[in-house]
């Protein structure tokens, strides 16, 4: 059985009691948790397990932002564009990461392991600028340390 | 020499380095690394505290060699005397930096459950007229009266209605949420608690965004001690409750959209949709999460309940101004000395808030303009300083509170480079649904690209005032709606700079 196989058949069997019936993007997050991304030549497979159309499933696949249809570099470095980064003039940051790594907005590295995105606020606004690195946050960033973070991560 | 140091849990004082510390210090023969909420005085972090004979004394901005002195009680400040903490009115964040997260027996030592034992002593009637009392407005931004939505949630009869705490926080600027959840999870479920019982609910989602792992993980937690210590669960709120006093709570996280922090968009994700707005009403207070009644807050009015029912709604009226009740967390950031959250009564001038609590600008950056509330908010320049912060005067200023986000930018901000990112946002979190929003923002962010490559024609601004106007007017929700004001108003003070 596929791995998605079986995350479909938890999330059927775990639908609760609530009347609420099987919920698409809990399933595609799921499986994006498990794989690191949603393969779209799994959309049809999602659909008849959820008892939903292939437009349902791939219309909220498309939907979400941080819902990936390809897979990511090993570490997901995402700058932060909220008001406050911007305030403390995060545009350098991100500069200083493209040159770093090599790659623009939206790339992932040559060797896999790393992919630059940007985030609309990682609720770090009183330490700003910000760096999201997968989950950890890192505040009061500065173009001269910013190369720095990316070591703990190689 | 021995010593117990409270050091923060909270993501921005990790991201400052308070997960060094207690790395650097865990193995330090006689040290006790107690990890607790933060302060909020970010300015401070990471802040690192120990008791004293007169209350808890602080080392900001500690580094791991300031071990030794720390532990021989040398430099500390008594926390008490910080002018930043000891000017606010700390209500809902009153245990911020003191307890640890998820210690039940910290949170019942400081007031836990104090709110909900009241509401249970009570009827539901009696709950949403204190409500009604306190005059408490939805802290999330759209400020609508919380009785109101309790009473009529109360109203409807349904054979299943839904507590929904919209913990969205998508407002650049502001964190006062992630706190409470990171912080004091307890807290935003007792008012869940003390709602569900009020209008007879049986089931409760908290709607989390995407970008919040630790407060997800720390409220999945929170439920699991919960619903262990009887609070949650069958009959967690007393058999003869309606619904046979049965209440259980789940976290569900999004996956990044601005809009669904939009309450009808929110439902709409939260059944696993696409999060599109939906025209109202119906009302969620009526018709919300499949098709039931829905009671949905943000997280903060959520926790702002408790106290409420502990203190009474005419304690809660009694602060604030004439219009505005009660507290706001202003939470202060961009290029000011001292960012942070302050939690005051309504009314403080916001010249105030950025010159008492922010401290004025940081080294080397000159004022130039302030947005409140988020990327939907007006900008200010020196003029509007005065404005007092409150819902009427904001209203008349043409501006929002939204959710209390203040951000101070400086001389070096390109007034037009901001026009273009604050459109640029809405058109890429536009949810399409109507279209005077999904148009009209990708018509203004070219035209604001065209003047920031240098090729504005003349026209460009009367044009982009129009669109604004239409948005403004025409738009389903407040993201369409609002998203022209910090353009217009960046083009309004800064008229030289757009040509």
């Amino acid at each position: 059985m596929s791995r998605i196989t079986e995350i479909l058949n938890r999330e059927k069997a775990g639908t609760s009691g609530e009347g609420s019936p099987p919920n698409i993007l809990r399933t595609l997050l799921a499986i994006q948790s498990e794989l690191g991304h949603v393969p779209p030549v799994a959309v049809s497979e999602i659909a008849e397990a959820l008892g939903a159309t292939d437009a349902e499933v791939a219309g909220v696949l498309s939907w979400y932002p941080d819902l990936r249809t390809q897979p990511s570099g090993r570490h997901v470095v995402r700058v932060c564009q909220g008001e406050s980064c911007v305030a403390n003039h995060c545009g350098r940051i991100l500069k200083g990461l493209e040159k770093k790594l090599g790659i623009g907005l939206g790339e992932t590295t040559r060797d896999g392991l790393f992919t630059l995105e940007r985030v609309y606020c990682a609720g770090n606004c009183a330490a700003s600028p910000t760096v999201m690195i997968d989950e950890d946050v890192h505040g009061r960033v500065t173009p001269e340390t910013v190369g720095t973070l990316l070591q703990d991560y190689r | 020499m021995m010593g117990r140091l409270y050091l923060p849990q909270d993501t921005s004082a990790r991201a400052v380095g308070a997960d060094r510390l207690a790395k650097a210090w865990e193995k330090e023969r006689g040290v006790e690394i107690v990890r607790t909420s933060s302060r909020g005085a970010f300015y401070l972090e990471p802040l690192v505290e120990t008791d004293g004979p007169h209350g808890r004394i602080g080392w900001p901005n500690a580094t791991a060699r300031d071990l030794p002195r720390i532990l021989r009680g040398e430099g500390g400040t008594l926390l008490d005397t910080i002018p930043f903490l000891a000017k606010q009115t700390r209500i809902t964040f009153a245990n911020s930096g003191v307890t640890r997260p998820l210690s039940l027996e910290d949170y019942r030592a400081h007031g836990g459950f104090a709110g909900l034992e009241a509401a249970l002593r009570s009827t539901p009637e009696k709950i949403v007229e204190e409500l009604s009392i306190s005059k408490l407005r939805g802290r999330g931004g759209a400020a609508f009266p919380v009785g109101r939505k309790w009473q009529a949630a109360l109203e409807t009869h349904a054979d299943r209605k839904y507590v929904v705490a919209n913990a969205d926080e998508g407002d650049a600027g502001t964190y006062c949420d992630r706190m409470i959840m990171e912080g004091e999870p307890f807290r935003l479920i007792e008012g869940m608690l003390i709602a569900a019982y009020a209008i007879g609910a049986t089931q409760g989602y908290i709607y989390c965004r995407y970008e919040y792992p630790a407060a997800a993980r720390t409220l999945r937690e929170a439920i699991s001690i919960l619903t262990e210590a009887g609070y949650l669960g069958e009959g967690a709120l007393g058999c003869n409750a309606r619904g046979g006093g049965r209440f259980t709570l789940e976290v569900f996280v999004g996956a990044g959209s601005y809009v669904c922090g939009e309450e009808t968009a929110l439902l709409q994700s939260l059944e696993g949709k696409r999060g599109m707005v939906q025209p109202k009403p119906p009302y969620p207070a009526i018709s919300g999460l499949y098709g039931k009644p829905t009671l949905m807050s943000n997280v903060l009015t959520f926790a702002t309940v408790p106290a409420i029912l502990a203190r009474g709604g005419a304690w809660h009226a009694s602060l604030g101004t004439a219009h505005s009740k009660g507290t706001i967390a202003l939470q202060i950031g961009g290029r000011v000395k001292q960012p942070g959250l302050a939690e005051v009564p309504f009314g403080l001038a916001l010249e105030e808030a950025i010159e008492e609590f922010g401290g004025g600008m940081a080294a080397g950056a000159r004022f130039k303009a302030v947005q409140v509330g988020g990327p939907l908010g007006s900008l200010f320049t020196k003029a509007g300083l005065r404005t007092k912060i409150c819902y009427d005067e904001f209203a008349r200023a043409g501006a929002i509170l939204g959710h209390g986000g203040i951000v101070v930018f400086d001389q070096e901000s390109d007034m037009v480079g901001l026009a273009r990112h604050f459109m640029a946002f809405t058109a890429d979190e536009s949810c399409g649904a109507c279209t005077p929003c999904r148009v009209g923002s990708v018509r203004a962010r070219e035209i604001l690209d065209s003047i920031a490559q240098g090729r504005g024609q003349p026209g460009d601004l009367e044009l982009l005032a129009d669109l604004g106007e239409t948005m403004k007017q025409m738009s389903l929700c407040a993201l369409g709606q609002r998203a022209p004001y910090p353009v217009l108003t960046a083009i309004e003070h800064f008229r030289k700079e757009f040509r």
